[in-house]
Order: C-alpha cells, then sequence, then structure tokens
C-alpha cells in the first residue's frame, strides 16, 4: 500500500511545470575546415544530414525564455533578426510564429509546431560557396 | 495486541497490566467484539468472588456451600450485562480492507496516466516538428518545408535568394530588395 502510495506520489511528481526557452542559432555551413566549431556538437550530425556540409560555423546566438503572446526579438548578427511569437503551448510542444530578416528584408514566415529537443532549420541565402542556415530549438 | 489473548486479558482484570500494555489492551477491548465478550465474563467472574470472601472458617457442611454458590449463580444470571459494541475508526476500517484500498489507489494511477495520454498533443507522432505554414515575401523566391524521416527534425528550404560572394554584399543585397 505504502510503494503504491509512492508511486502515485513520484507520478504528479513528475509533471512537467518548467518554462520553455527558445534558442536560435545562426550558422554558415561551409567545406572550409577553417570554419568547423566544437559548440555546434551537439547537432553537427543533423546538421551534415540535412545539408551535406562537413563544416558549420556558428555566426550568433540568443536563448530566451519564451512567454505566451510576446513577441521576442533576437539579434543574431550580421544584421540577421529572428522574432517568436508563441501561439499555443502545452507540456510538451509549442506553436511558434517565427519571422527571420536580414536588416528590413523579410527572408521567410513560418508558424510551426516544434517540441521539446526538436529541431527546425532553415536554410537561407548563399554566400560564396557557403549556406546561411537558421537553427530553432526549444528547451525546458 | 492484534491476536486474542485471554491470559492477556486477565492480566488486565487482574490490574498486571501497566503503561503502554495497559492502554493497547484495553484499546483491543473497546474495539474487538470477541474480546470485549471475554473480558466481561472475566470480569463478572471476578465480581462474583469479590462478593463471597473466602471464608477462613467453614461452618457449613461442602454440600450445603456449593448449593449456596449455585443459588447465587442462578440468582445473578438474570442481571443484565452491557456489553460494549465496537466503533471502528478509519484506521482501523483501512488496516483490515487493505486490498480494496490497494485496488482504488491502482485504478485512481492507471484512470490519472489515461487522462495524461490523452492530453498529449499529436499522439501519433508524439516527438515531430511540423512546420503548419510558410511564406515569403522575397520576388522570385520560393520557401518549402521538407520532412525527412527524423520526426524530431523539420527543415525549411527557402530557395531563389541572391547569391553574394560575401557576408558584406549580402548584407548590402538584402537592404535593397523592395518586397
Amino acid at each position: 500500500m505504502r510503494q503504491l502510495a509512492a508511486i502515485a506520489l513520484l507520478f504528479l511528481l513528475a509533471l512537467p511545470s518548467q518554462a520553455a526557452n527558445i534558442q536560435v542559432r545562426l550558422i554558415r555551413a561551409s567545406n572550409d575546415s577553417g570554419k568547423a566549431e566544437t559548440c555546434l556538437a551537439d547537432i553537427h550530425g543533423k546538421l551534415k544530414e540535412k545539408f551535406g556540409y562537413k563544416f558549420y560555423q556558428q555566426l550568433g546566438v540568443r536563448q530566451q525564455p519564451l512567454k505566451m503572446g510576446e513577441k521576442l526579438q533576437l539579434d543574431l548578427g550580421e544584421k540577421f533578426q529572428v522574432f517568436v511569437t508563441p501561439k499555443s503551448s502545452d507540456k510538451r510542444q509549442q506553436e511558434l510564429e517565427l519571422e527571420w530578416y536580414s536588416g528590413k528584408t523579410l527572408l521567410v514566415r513560418s508558424i510551426v509546431k516544434i517540441v521539446e529537443n526538436g529541431h527546425l532549420f532553415v536554410k537561407g541565402p548563399e554566400v560564396a560557396n557557403d549556406w546561411i542556415v537558421l537553427a530553432v530549438s526549444v528547451r525546458n | 495486541m492484534k491476536q486474542h489473548n485471554t491470559e492477556r486479558l486477565s492480566a488486565l482484570a487482574d490490574g498486571e497490566l501497566k503503561g503502554i500494555n495497559r492502554w493497547l489492551a484495553r484499546r483491543h477491548v473497546r474495539h474487538c467484539p470477541q474480546c470485549a465478550t471475554e473480558f466481561a465474563r472475566i470480569e463478572r467472574v471476578r465480581e462474583t468472588l469479590a462478593a463471597c470472601p473466602p471464608v477462613v472458617e467453614m461452618s457449613d457442611s461442602a454440600d450445603f456451600f456449593w448449593s449456596k454458590i449455585r443459588r447465587e449463580i442462578a440468582a445473578r444470571e438474570q442481571e443484565t450485562i452491557s456489553i460494549p459494541m465496537p466503533r471502528l475508526s478509519l484506521a482501523d476500517w483501512l488496516q483490515v480492507n487493505r486490498g480494496i484500498l490497494a485496488t482504488v489507489t491502482s485504478a485512481l494511477v492507471v484512470v490519472a496516466g489515461s487522462l495524461l495520454m490523452l492530453q498529449q498533443p499529436n499522439a501519433a507522432h508524439p516527438g515531430a516538428v511540423m512546420v503548419e505554414r510558410v511564406d515569403t515575401v522575397i520576388p522570385n523566391t520560393v520557401a518549402t518545408p521538407l520532412k525527412g524521416s527524423e520526426s524530431d527534425v523539420a527543415v525549411i528550404w527557402v530557395s531563389g535568394l541572391e547569391w553574394t560572394p560575401d557576408l558584406d554584399q549580402m548584407r548590402e543585397c538584402f537592404d535593397n530588395i523592395e518586397t
């Protein structure tokens, strides 16, 4: 009986209650070995699988807590900005409106549903032999 | 005192139990009809014996003495004795009905788990990243959502953006775009 009560208590305590954070990274995909960075080790495999380049350089990164209905402005450098507006959320999934700007030009606008530890990659402009990629993820 | 123990009841009636033992024995007698009856019987015997103090010298014959005893017992058998009815507390009830409690607790855990499962979004793809809508306002440019085999990664592919040889020219290029 006590064990059952303990299981029930653990079950209730396991319910998530933390605020989610959004992390946005500006990445340059390249075959130039000088652009390899260890800070992208967590997504390097996924980037390589999706875009094929061998090396990835992080040009900028921003992380902020999400607040329902509040539009976040994330400056990533190189005049790139990302605006994020949480539309809805539940325990595991966030619905976000994303706007990726270069200067005053809106490159792409999207509504995505993203889960904790999921990733959204946006392939952007091409610079020399490289690509500019935006990586968006949600963490608790 | 979890079992019916006549010797312990006798000890209680004789005042031989002290402290916590006496408290536990009294508590058990209050809640156990069988022991309450037995205790009342012992008390009655004690009272009967007390009412008939031992006579050091017996002036009566043995037969006459026992006839008096029988008469006394017959007279007292007509007396009504009130036996305390036990009242079970919630703790006692739970102690007796452990199986029911375990079943109810299990059922509650299963129901709570089922409700949480039902509340999970997109139950068919619990870890999926989904692009609901995507568009771009730059002329001659297309933004396309791509879905690979992995459910935790989604890709938006923006094609048609102007190529530039370096980042400085890229910034300048996008500054001059009219949307």
